[in-house]
């Protein structure tokens, strides 16, 4: 019965290995996907490209499935999983400023390790950039620490606030997304790109 | 057979003019893989995956090694150390450090190891890392605020119909899409 | 064989020596395969059933380790002192919990224990429940229950009412033999018992409890993960 680490089928160290295992799978995945190029990242936003926006979200719908549907047989119980906390100002603030750097840097994070493991150098200057902007946050901490903190809705899900069950928010975000894919393919049709 | 087979799971990004071929998984394959990993990373830890929180964990740790007086007195480090004492036995870390390894496995069988700055041939590379070092500033202080980056509240967020992570994907894509024109010469 | 211009995702089948362009786009396939999933995952309701918490073995453990007692004396304790955090819990028959209950009980009778009107009370992390019965029997039932269901924070009077109008309702004086432990329970009942039903008496200093508030137990309790960026 899942999560494994709450009903202490696993051991924290276990925990650790398997976090090192998932990463792996994690890394792997996304490099061959092609998420270690900037540029590919970047198309999405361009439109010649929508490598991003199908794996993004072709991820985030089996993700939400998969969960649901364990759930439903009883293999893992979901009141247990972290539901990450809604700090509305910040989120869009933090939201907006990522925006800034994803487009200039064309990578976020996770991606950029993928990417500087195969050896770009643009991604590892990228990440030297993110511990300087870590630093820069937590060096003024004092300064937007209100902001940091307001607003905080608790953890709601996305279905209450339409009302919905959570069945039901996953079929209207599949459809979505399905429409999104379509519109992708669309793009990059009409905004081709040589080879990069 | 073979060539069918190949065709289906290895989308080559040919269009009119195609030269070299990446060989990169189909996307909505690779979407469906990295949704098994994520599902994965719920049922065995009970949280999704992540990727900011390692840096803030090892730049912690950096300072604190490197000015332990200073940390003393900063709220933010001893708030953080409250709640983690040991700040790089963290899931996260343990999990970075695997798509490092990760990462280069798939290169590797892919043969895409080589040392390179990838930029548009329209621009340099010197701009190329500028840009790169200033959008890493602005996506690491933007992860702190955000609580999380694309991976770990958008990606992880949705997967569990969190609003929060609804809002962080928004938020990310929206502006990224609305500031696309400003940065086109650095793309296309 | 020669190889026509292809778009990403389309698939050559040769059929009767003329290439024919079938199309499996991915995106169809994706598309045939979630649309399903999603229709069933939105019409079926939610697994709402509550698991067992507790393997038989670590029941077993609880139950011979004693954890679920708290003693007569704690909880003369408690209410002479008015401690908000506990509630006695009256697990018999109403007709016998009109005749007579501890202060403060609410009436919980075993048959209805399930009743979906007491799950707040049963289940929850802030106040103490205790169950008593005229001896330990029903009120050691209702803890096994509640406790197969996960819940916490749910404790059983030791001896039971039985025992409560033994030593703090009529507490018996120690012979003059006893140990100064025995006089000092004795004068710690004789006071909780006045203090808690009225009247007059001398009251000495309540014995000072050695043992602290009974730890809410040591084990884990089970919570979620934290988790994030």
């Amino acid at each position: 019965m899942g999560p494994l680490i709450v009903n202490d089928i696993i051991s924290q160290n276990t925990n650790f290995l398997l976090a090192f295992l998932i990463g792996v799978g994690f890394g792997f995945v996304l490099e061959a996907s092609g998420f270690s190029s900037s540029r590919k990242l970047a198309g999405v936003f361009y439109g010649y490209d929508t490598v991003v926006l199908k794996v993004f979200f072709t991820a985030a719908i089996t993700g939400m499935l998969g969960l649901l549907f364990m759930s439903l047989f009883g293999w893992i119980d979901l009141n247990f999983i972290y539901v990450n906390p809604t700090y509305v100002t910040s989120t869009l603030v933090g939201g907006v400023i990522m925006g800034a750097g994803f487009i200039m840097g064309g990578f976020c994070p996770g991606t950029s390790f993928c990417a500087a493991s195969i050896g770009k150098i643009d991604a590892m200057v990228f990440i030297g950039g993110l511990f300087i902007g870590v630093l820069i946050f937590t060096e003024g901490y004092p300064f937007w620490e209100t902001m940091f903190n307001a607003n905080y809705l608790g953890s709601p899900k996305l279905n209450e606030i339409f009302g919905w069950s959570q069945g039901f928010l996953t079929f209207i975000i599949i459809l979505v997304a399905l429409a999104m894919f379509w519109v992708g393919e669309w793009a990059e049709k009409k905004f081709p790109q040589e080879e990069y | 057979m073979q060539d069918r087979l190949h065709d289906i799971f290895i989308n080559k990004n040919n269009n009119m003019n195609d030269i070299k071929k990446t060989k990169y998984i189909n996307p909505y394959l690779g979407g469906v893989l990295l949704g098994l990993v994520l599902i994965v990373a719920y049922y065995v830890s009970g949280r999704g995956l992540g990727a900011s929180g390692a840096i803030k964990s090892t730049t912690v740790t950096i300072v604190d090694k490197l000015a332990p007086e200073y940390t003393q007195k900063a709220v933010f480090y001893q708030d953080f150390k409250k709640t983690h004492p040991q700040p790089m036995k963290n899931w996260l870390v343990f999990e970075m450090l695997g798509v490092l390894v990760g990462g280069l496995i798939s290169g590797a069988i892919a043969g895409r190891l080589k040392f390179k700055v990838e930029h548009s041939p329209k621009i340099t590379s010197k701009r190329r890392l500028i840009f790169a070092l200033m959008g890493g500033i602005l996506f690491g202080y933007g992860s702190q605020l955000g609580r999380g980056c694309t991976s770990g509240s958008a990606l992880s967020g949705m997967a569990v119909l969190s609003l929060g992570g609804f809002l962080s994907m928004a938020a990310i894509f929206g502006t990224a899409f609305a500031l696309a024109y400003f940065f086109r010469k650095n793309w296309i | 064989m020669g190889r026509k211009e292809i778009s990403p995702g389309r698939v050559l089948i040769k059929k009767n020596q003329d290439m024919q362009l079938k199309n499996i786009n991915p995106r169809i396939l994706l598309a045939l395969f979630v649309i399903p999933l999603g229709i069933i995952i939105a019409a079926v309701p939610e697994n709402t059933t509550k698991q067992y918490k507790l393997t038989a073995q670590e029941l077993l453990d609880e139950v011979q380790a004693g954890y679920q007692y708290i003693t007569t004396d704690e909880v003369a304790e408690k209410l002479v002192q008015k401690d908000p955090s506990i509630q006695l819990i009256d697990v018999r028959n109403s007709d016998d919990y009109e005749t007579y209950h501890l202060p403060g009980a609410i009436n919980i009778p075993l048959s209805d224990i399930l009743s979906d009107e007491y799950v707040d009370i049963l289940d929850q992390g802030m106040r103490l429940n205790i169950f008593y019965s005229n001896g330990t029997v029903h009120s050691n039932e209702a803890w096994m229950i509640t406790r197969q269901l996960g819940y916490e924070n749910n404790y059983v009077l030791q001896g039971g009412l039985n025992y409560w109008v033994e030593t703090i309702m009529s507490p018996e004086k120690p012979a003059i033999t006893s140990s100064n432990d025995e006089f000092a329970k004795y004068d710690f009942r004789k006071a909780a018992g006045s203090a808690i039903y009225g009247g007059s008496v001398e009251v000495t200093e309540p014995a000072e409890q050695s043992s602290p508030l009974p730890e809410v137990k040591k084990k884990t309790k089970k919570k979620g993960v934290q988790g994030g960026c």
